[in-house]
């Protein structure tokens, strides 16, 4: 059921104007990771927080994996919070490949936070910033955030209520020699989603020659 | 032989600073590779090395990197400085562009490191 409607050519924009955001943001994470890194065309959902938490989760009968999430609060054009997310397990790894082998494993574990944010920064501007570009309005960042816990606490974490209504932005992508998988997530509350949706008919507007 | 040169690293991140140094060194071994990790002590550590080159990460803690490059600017006109930045924004770029200095999309590569040192090899 979709708690919030936008027209066809609506959401026809929005999945395309994620979809560029998200190549920028494949392109960041390649040169990060030094290896080809496939994305998912973003699949949009209107849900409630509870839901959006269930449906990153993943599908494990055992419980909801541990997930290692950088935040980012985004405020202009519109508001939202975008979250960088992966296997708490993989974040060493992932962090291995972007300083390399010549660093040693402690020095490396103690830098891991610090790294998996700058990370998240580097993968969520890049897409927010596009996003920017094509909306030619400014989004100003505040610093990363990092989270470790469920997809549920990474979401309360982030400040979305259990009840809220979010519009998810659900996003996977994979490196491909490592086989890891991550995720980002854009959330954004009604208020937000409207803002989100004034900015879409400019864009729509411009592309058609009317702005 | 060209004389070697001193830049100055101004990133919150650690990692990054760590990797824009190995890429310095790694192109030029005798180079001087200085770290500030907020906007306020980039001004400190100016005032004191003299850098030929500042690399500015945008977003900081503080005063932030925009208002640094403005001050650093000011003080010292000649010196080259260049956003170093995760924040691909065209608002940013046209900032950086009317304040006359550079602009190098993060993440941070050897590509993009030997770029912004070209300028300064040869002179």
């Amino acid at each position: 059921m979709s708690m919030f409607d936008l027209s066809e050519l609506e959401n026809d924009a929005l999945v395309e104007i994620f979809n560029i955001g998200v190549g920028q943001a494949a392109a960041s994470m390649s040169a990060i990771v030094h290896e080809a890194v496939r994305m998912s065309v973003p699949s949009i959902s209107f849900i409630p927080r509870a839901e959006a938490a269930r449906l990153l989760g993943g599908r494990d009968p055992a419980g909801p994996e541990r997930i290692c999430g950088v935040s980012q609060h985004y405020q202009g054009a519109f508001e939202t919070e975008a979250i960088l997310m992966f296997p708490e397990d993989k974040s060493l790894e992932i962090v291995r490949l972007m300083v390399g082998e010549s660093v040693p494993l402690k020095e490396l574990t103690e830098m891991e936070q610090e790294a998996m944010c700058e990370i998240g920064n580097i993968i969520l501007n890049s897409c927010v910033g596009t996003l920017a570009n094509i909306f030619q309005h400014e989004l100003q960042g505040s610093l990363p955030q990092y989270h470790v816990g469920t997809s549920d606490e990474i979401l309360t974490a982030t400040g979305s209520g259990a009840d809220t209504v979010v519009l998810m932005l659900h996003i996977d992508f994979l490196l491909e020699k490592h086989q890891i998988h991550g995720y980002v997530a854009f959330v954004l509350d009604i208020s937000a989603l409207h803002d989100l949706k004034g900015q879409i008919n400019l864009y729509i507007a411009r592309a058609m020659g009317q702005a | 032989m060209p004389q070697a040169k001193t830049v100055l690293i101004v990133d919150d991140s650690r990692v990054s600073r760590m990797m824009a140094r190995q890429y310095i060194t790694g192109l030029h071994a005798d180079w001087v590779v200085t770290e500030a990790a907020t906007g306020e002590e980039s001004l400190l550590k100016a005032r004191e090395v003299a850098p030929d080159l500042v690399l500015m990460d945008v977003n900081m803690p503080g005063m932030g990197g925009i208002a640094a490059a403005e001050q650093l600017r000011q003080e010292f006109p000649a010196i080259p400085i260049s956003l170093l930045t995760a924040n691909v924004q065209t608002a940013t770029r046209e900032r950086a562009a009317a304040m006359g200095i550079g602009f190098v999309e993060k993440p941070i590569t050897e590509a993009r490191i030997a770029q912004l040192l070209a300028t300064l090899e040869t002179a």
